[in-house]
């Protein structure tokens, strides 16, 4: 049995007067892919920026291997916990060997340091050609994958991707997506991502969470969703 | 004592360079507290008179048995641990309530004033002077200018410290740290930068720096409490006119301040100085708001 590596219990993030949470329970099993998808304002980021403590939690748990933590955000990376922000946010004025550099902060040995990139630089081939390009000249494509790639640098044992297909061609989204499930298999990293892009990311998640208000209005495997009619309420109002 | 004649121009670049390198100093740690912090920290001038004063309770007040090289450094450290404490005590807390650049302008004016008015008040208002018993005393003469050897370390230190932070950014991971804060405090933070630490040390060394400065320029001309307003209008003048926030351009910035002051000065009186200083800083903040080096 997959153990839960992740988990937010009853969480509540309040702006002020906006209850961007309103009680998320949310679960993250070993390995595995898991969407977050709802309309706007639903708080599918706010899940991941409360797991990362970006977001402020008002109440509520959040749980790593069933124990409770206070996430700060440099912490949260020690645990094993990456987080690719929603619109790339790359260090522009970096190169991409120096964000994957500072992507690594946290590992010290500069030899593993070293051999991380090299590996990352095989699952992405065109970051390999351009790494001594400042990232600010990269292409919208290029610079999602070395915000993800950035990501891997710390060899997370979750990974949180806001968005990865904000602002990209379908060409490219498609690439993204492969990726995604290609690092999924092969490092058998647990990936959380937040998406609209529904039909694409279904095909490649094992389960789902639909979040609408602040709360989880249903989750499950993304053929129970498909042909639950769930996605078309919430998304449609039908 | 003979002073030879010497012809103005060597002088002029001369004393260009000095002044150069004294608000390049200045800059250089201005510039690295702006660009990971972006607001100005008034209290920059205050920390490098207080390096001086460091320096003068060790040599004068208190008379200790030190190497001047090491009171120096002691006084360069004290500044440092100043600025610290003020990111420690006034401003981190202030960022963490979310408070504005303006806010964090506002309280490190407060800082300046509370700062110069501890120094006059245990060192009187005094003009002081901070010469050196054994050491840095004497001239050279370079195609007929006359530099002291004073003049010659503040050259050195100006040239030296921009060396060794151009190679702290370029090759060290704290280097590229700071860069990444530069760029995006919330993402370094993301991907396991302790952003408070970081920052910590930026004020340290960019104190450190100051200290260096007022220490030199102590040295040089002497030591009153308010030394750090005139510091910190001409590096903030030579940081803006650089490129407020990079280091090359704050370095660049000192020196293009230093010849347009001294060879302002050419033919009328050296009153003007200041007010030249301010000519130079509207002229760029008109045409060339950015700086000379555009981010």
């Amino acid at each position: 049995m997959k153990e839960i590596l992740l988990k937010l219990n009853d969480v509540h993030v309040h702006y002020g007067g906006v209850h961007a949470l309103d009680g998320a329970s949310v679960a993250i099993d070993e390995g595995e892919i898991v969407a977050l998808m709802g309309p706007n304002g639903a708080g599918k980021s706010t899940v991941l920026k409360a797991i990362f403590g970006i977001a402020p939690i008002h109440s509520g748990e959040v749980l790593w291997h069933e124990k409770k933590f206070v996430p700060i955000p440099h912490e949260v990376v020690k645990r094993g916990i990456a987080f690719v922000p929603q619109g790339r946010r790359v260090f522009k004025y970096l190169t991409v060997e120096e964000n994957l550099e500072i992507g690594g902060f946290i590992v010290g040995d500069k030899g593993e340091l070293r051999r991380r990139m090299d590996e990352i630089m095989e699952t992405f081939p065109a970051l390999k050609t351009k790494r001594k390009a400042k990232s600010g000249t990269l292409s919208g494509g290029q610079q999602q994958m070395l915000a993800i790639a950035r990501g891997l640098m710390v060899d997370p044992k979750v990974l949180l991707l806001d968005e990865p297909s904000l602002g990209l061609a379908p060409k490219i989204v498609k690439e993204v997506f492969e990726n995604i499930r290609l690092i999924n298999e092969r490092h058998k990293t647990a990936i959380v991502v937040v998406e609209h892009n529904i039909k694409s990311i279904l095909s490649i998640v094992h389960r789902a969470y639909v979040l609408d208000k602040g709360k989880v209005a249903a989750h499950g495997k993304p053929e129970e969703l498909l042909s639950s009619g769930v996605l078309e309420k919430i998304f449609l109002g039908a | 004592m003979y002073i030879p004649y010497v012809d103005i121009v060597p002088q002029l670049i001369a004393n260009s360079v000095i002044a150069g390198a004294i608000y390049a100093l200045i800059a250089l740690g201005f510039n690295l507290i702006y660009g990971t912090t972006k607001f100005f920290n008034l209290a920059h001038g205050a920390v490098a008179a207080c390096g001086a004063y460091a320096v003068f309770a060790i040599l004068k007040t208190f008379a200790l048995p030190v190497n001047i090289v090491v009171a120096c450094a002691i006084g360069a450290f004290v500044a440092g641990i100043i600025g610290y404490g003020l990111e420690r005590l006034i401003y981190r807390p202030l960022r963490r309530r979310k408070a504005s650049n303006m806010v964090l302008m506002v309280a490190s004016l407060g800082a300046f004033t509370a700062l110069q008015a501890f120094i006059a008040i245990l060192f009187t208002s005094q003009f002081q002077a901070l010469e050196s018993s054994g050491g840095i005393s004497g001239a050279i003469e370079i195609y007929g200018a006359i530099i002291t050897h004073t003049q010659v370390v503040i050259i050195t230190c100006g040239i030296a410290i921009m060396a060794i932070l151009a190679f702290i950014a370029k090759y060290t991971l704290f280097g590229k740290a700071v860069s990444a804060i530069k760029d995006d405090e919330e993402v370094a933070r993301m991907v396991g930068i302790d952003t408070d630490r970081i920052i910590g040390k930026v004020f340290f060394i960019g104190s450190a720096i100051a200290g260096v400065a007022g220490i030199l320029i102590g040295f040089d001309t002497g030591i009153e409490p308010t030394m750090g307003m005139n510091l910190l209008l001409k590096g903030t003048i030579a940081s803006i006119i650089g490129g407020v926030g990079s280091l090359y351009g704050g370095f660049l910035g000192a020196f293009v301040l230093g010849f347009a002051e001294n060879f302002g000065i050419w033919k009328i009186s050296g009153e003007w100085k200041d007010a030249i200083a301010f000519v130079v800083l509207i002229v760029f903040l008109l045409v060339r708001p950015e700086g000379i080096i555009k981010k």
